[in-house]
């Protein structure tokens, strides 16, 4: 059995395994969305849990200090992915009825004082985040290791944990990409999403049936594509960056044949069996010609489709650009993963003289 | 005399009533006045919506954020009573915070309240998104918000380098190079080839961004300077005025979001 | 009495004036502190350093000049060079793995071949090899300053190597 988990732990079995279960959540947000359905979930994941921990390497891992912010978020998630989908399956349910939302409700537009409701809710914040803070101070110490050294690198050598997201994309993008040009965009996305989101409904409430595109996409990308992310990159990254399950131990002479290979060799060298052309330009053709195929054919692709339409029609010709860079931007990190993963593919565009390699 | 005797002669001091100018807040009068008459309570309406103070609304994340950082702020200015950011004392002066100063926790609260706080900013953004709160009139204050959440992870990422222990110096340098990558300003980046005039690189590791950030090829005693400046003066005074922004636009926007 | 006032053009061009001088002074005095962040002087380890003879390497990888000056010297096929020990990926210090014949990189996995070539994990390109070149006294001084990139096809060049 721990063997099993060890293997299908890996980002290349538990990648599809998580974005699945992700859709799988999102259809049946209203069977999710019930006490029942937490009971029940919290009846299974506690022994389970249990068990995970009885196994020494894995307790190792998870006790390590600056690891156990990672331990607090994972069960915060836990609960809060289920929360806002309890909450939203309820309004929904309302909603369909034709009666207003729980906020909505006129006991809760009631206004009440400031003094005492508020600020004895924030005193009473305030006092269980000093002692919650001071606890956590006094049971784990600080990680300190040894005195800087610039010549010799621990291995493995990590990021702080909340860029361990971008550290393990960084395992399928060159750092221009993983480093800045994504996390750019994240930012930039996350400044535009009130501009690109058009639609008045859900305003001040939860739901999900009327906002069923923008919940499902910044979903994905929080709780897959950075939080599933930062938990491989914490938890299952040994070594040499090499996986290891999590009841695996980390042996630093774990070798893993990985031999990735780029498009222009095997467009040239497999398939064509010719040599690699001289120009540079000529040599990634076909990479440079997916890439614009990918980033400006698409969005004309999907004007054809039901869902491109509806979505250019709803907020207009610049909105519906942008919304669709974003979206193939964000979608790139899975598709990269996926050829990574069936062809070994390394990049599709690999001009390492000028630095530029996709 | 009884207790409340003794309140009552308290309240009626000179000294009590300079300091506050109104009685108990146990009638509507008062309740108004002690929230509008205090600088520090008048960030709050006088009067909000129900929803607005309920937990399994508003999660209380972004309270909770400013709290940690006011814990931040007074433990690290502690913390730098004993931190000299030198390569050569650094790390003994961490050493020393951990065993020559009395409460030897001090440390340990100021990292754990910055993990902490990235936590309650991620978890405080996941809620607004999730009640649709950035929708129209708020669109201008959620990118105030996404500016606080890039700066606090870079306060979070700067104070990393600050034990200069092998942990600190190595995530730095992994981060740090990323910067090398940015597209023509990074000598590591695409674009930075072009950019050379016969044996002129005008892009090189001397006068990039990475440079820039560093004050050198390389994480050493300049870098773990500059990154204490900005860790300590910089960038908690960007934040401290974009909160300031950030709170404002909260009450001016209509308070804590609701159903229109 | 004739009225001093501007008419409504020199208002704009006035204003206009005003304006461009206004963000010209501004931009000036924020490039100037740009510039100020840029320190004229670092005091970073040397450069350039001598490493013994030809004949004291054995073939293979030495690991001697790793530690000061980040620098393995390689001696493989006839020739000698100076392989910078910097990741091309994120500039983590590889380790010289002599079991499996192989640099690895600690932060990312990438691997490299002794020749500095890359063949796992995400380095964007081989290692780079620093300028070496022989004293009169016989010692090779290796110039960190002057760098070789395989992918430009600069490893033939003559000052990339020593042929032993």
């Amino acid at each position: 059995m721990k063997h099993f988990i060890n293997i299908i732990a890996d980002p290349i079995f538990s990648f599809p395994i998580f974005s699945l279960l992700f859709f799988a959540m999102i259809k049946w947000y209203r069977v999710v969305g019930t006490k029942k359905f937490a009971w029940i979930f919290l009846a299974i994941s506690v022994p389970v849990t249990v068990w995970f921990l009885a196994d020494p390497q894995f307790i190792k891992i998870i006790l390590w200090p600056d690891n156990i912010p990672i331990n607090i978020l994972v069960i915060l998630i836990v609960f809060l992915t289920w929360f806002p989908l309890y909450k939203a399956a309820e309004n929904d349910k309302r909603l369909e009825q034709g009666l207003e939302p729980v906020e909505a409700l006129p006991e809760n537009r009631e206004k009440v004082w400031a003094w005492p409701n508020l600020v004895y809710t924030e005193l009473f914040a305030i006092i269980a985040g000093t002692i919650f803070l001071v606890v956590w101070a006094i049971i784990f110490k600080a990680p300190l290791e040894e005195p800087a050294n610039p010549t010799w690198a621990p291995n493995p050598a990590k990021a702080p944990w909340y860029f361990l997201g971008l550290q393990e994309m960084l395992v399928y993008f060159d750092p221009w990409m993983a480093g800045v040009v994504l996390p750019g965009l994240i930012v930039v996305g996350l400044i535009a999403i009130p501009y690109l989101d058009t639609n008045p409904k859900g305003n001040g409430y939860y739901c999900f049936q009327d906002r069923k595109f923008a919940i499902t996409g910044f979903l994905y990308g929080w709780l897959v594509l950075w939080i599933y992310l930062i938990i491989v990159g914490t938890f299952l990254r040994g070594p040499n960056w090499t996986f290891y399950g999590p009841f695996e131990y980390w042996d630093f002479h774990k070798v893993v044949a990985e031999y990735n290979v780029n498009l222009s060799e095997f467009l040239w060298l497999k398939w064509l069996n010719t040599s690699m052309p001289k120009n540079i330009f000529v040599r990634e053709a076909l990479g440079i010609a997916l890439t614009f195929a990918y980033l400006i054919g698409l969005p004309f692709i999907s004007l054809k489709t039901k869902f491109g339409k509806d979505l250019l029609e709803k907020v207009g010709t610049m909105r519906y650009y942008i919304v669709i860079f974003l979206v193939i931007s964000m979608g790139s990190l899975p598709i990269k993963m996926v050829l990574r993963w069936l062809f070994s593919l390394k990049y599709i565009v690999a001009l390492p003289e000028i630095e530029l390699n996709l | 005399m009884s207790a409340k005797g003794l309140a009552d002669k308290v309240r009626d001091t000179q000294v009590w009533k300079s300091i506050f100018r109104h009685g108990p807040p146990n009638n509507s009068r008062n309740r108004a006045a002690v929230v509008a008459g205090n600088v520090f309570l008048h960030l709050h309406p006088i009067k909000l919506k129900k929803s607005g103070v309920q937990l399994g609304y508003t999660w209380c994340m972004g309270g909770l954020t400013f709290f940690i950082f006011l814990a931040l702020t007074v433990t690290g200015v502690l913390l730098m009573f004993y931190y000299r950011p030198t390569a050569e004392y650094a790390f003994n002066d961490i050493i020393a915070l951990r065993e020559h100063v009395p409460l030897g926790i001090m440390r340990e609260i100021h990292r754990w309240g910055a993990h902490a706080m990235v936590i309650t900013v991620w978890l405080h953004m996941y809620r607004v998104f999730m009640t649709g709160s950035y929708k129209p009139p708020r669109e201008f204050n959620w990118g105030v918000g996404v500016i606080l959440l890039v700066l606090t992870m870079l306060l979070s990422f700067t104070g990393y380098l600050l034990p200069w222990d092998q942990l600190a110096i190595w995530a730095i340098t992994v981060g740090s190079n990323m910067a090398k990558a940015t597209p023509f300003a990074g000598h590591g980046g695409p674009g930075a080839a072009l950019a050379q005039i016969g044996d002129f690189v005008m892009v090189s590791d001397k006068n990039d961004v990475r440079f820039q950030l560093l004050a050198g090829r390389f994480v050493g005693e300049p870098a773990l300077l500059r990154f204490y400046i900005l860790h300590c003066v910089f960038i908690p005074l960007v934040v401290g005025v974009l909160i300031a922004v950030h709170f404002w636009r909260v009450r001016k926007d209509g308070g804590i979001s609701a159903p229109l | 009495m004739a009225k001093q006032q501007l008419n409504r053009r020199e208002f704009f061009s006035f204003l206009t004036v005003g304006w461009v001088a206004f963000t010209a002074a501004t931009a000036g005095l924020l490039s100037l502190a740009f510039r100020f962040s840029y320190p004229n002087v670092n005091f970073e380890p040397e450069m350039e350093f001598l490493a013994g003879g030809p004949s004291e390497f054995e073939a293979g990888v030495d690991e001697r000049y790793k530690n000061g000056f980040g620098v393995w010297m390689v001696k493989q096929d006839g020739k000698l060079f100076a392989l910078s020990n910097i990741c091309t990926h994120l500039g983590c210090i590889p380790s010289w793995m002599p079991a499996e014949k192989k640099f690895k990189c600690p932060c990312h996995g990438s691997g490299y071949y002794m020749s500095g070539i890359n063949f796992e994990g995400p380095a964007p390109r081989p290692l780079e090899r620093y300028k070496v070149s022989l004293t009169p006294e016989g010692k090779i001084r290796v110039d960190k300053t002057k760098v070789y990139r395989y992918e430009k096809g600069e490893w033939n060049n003559p000052n990339s190597f020593i042929s032993v």
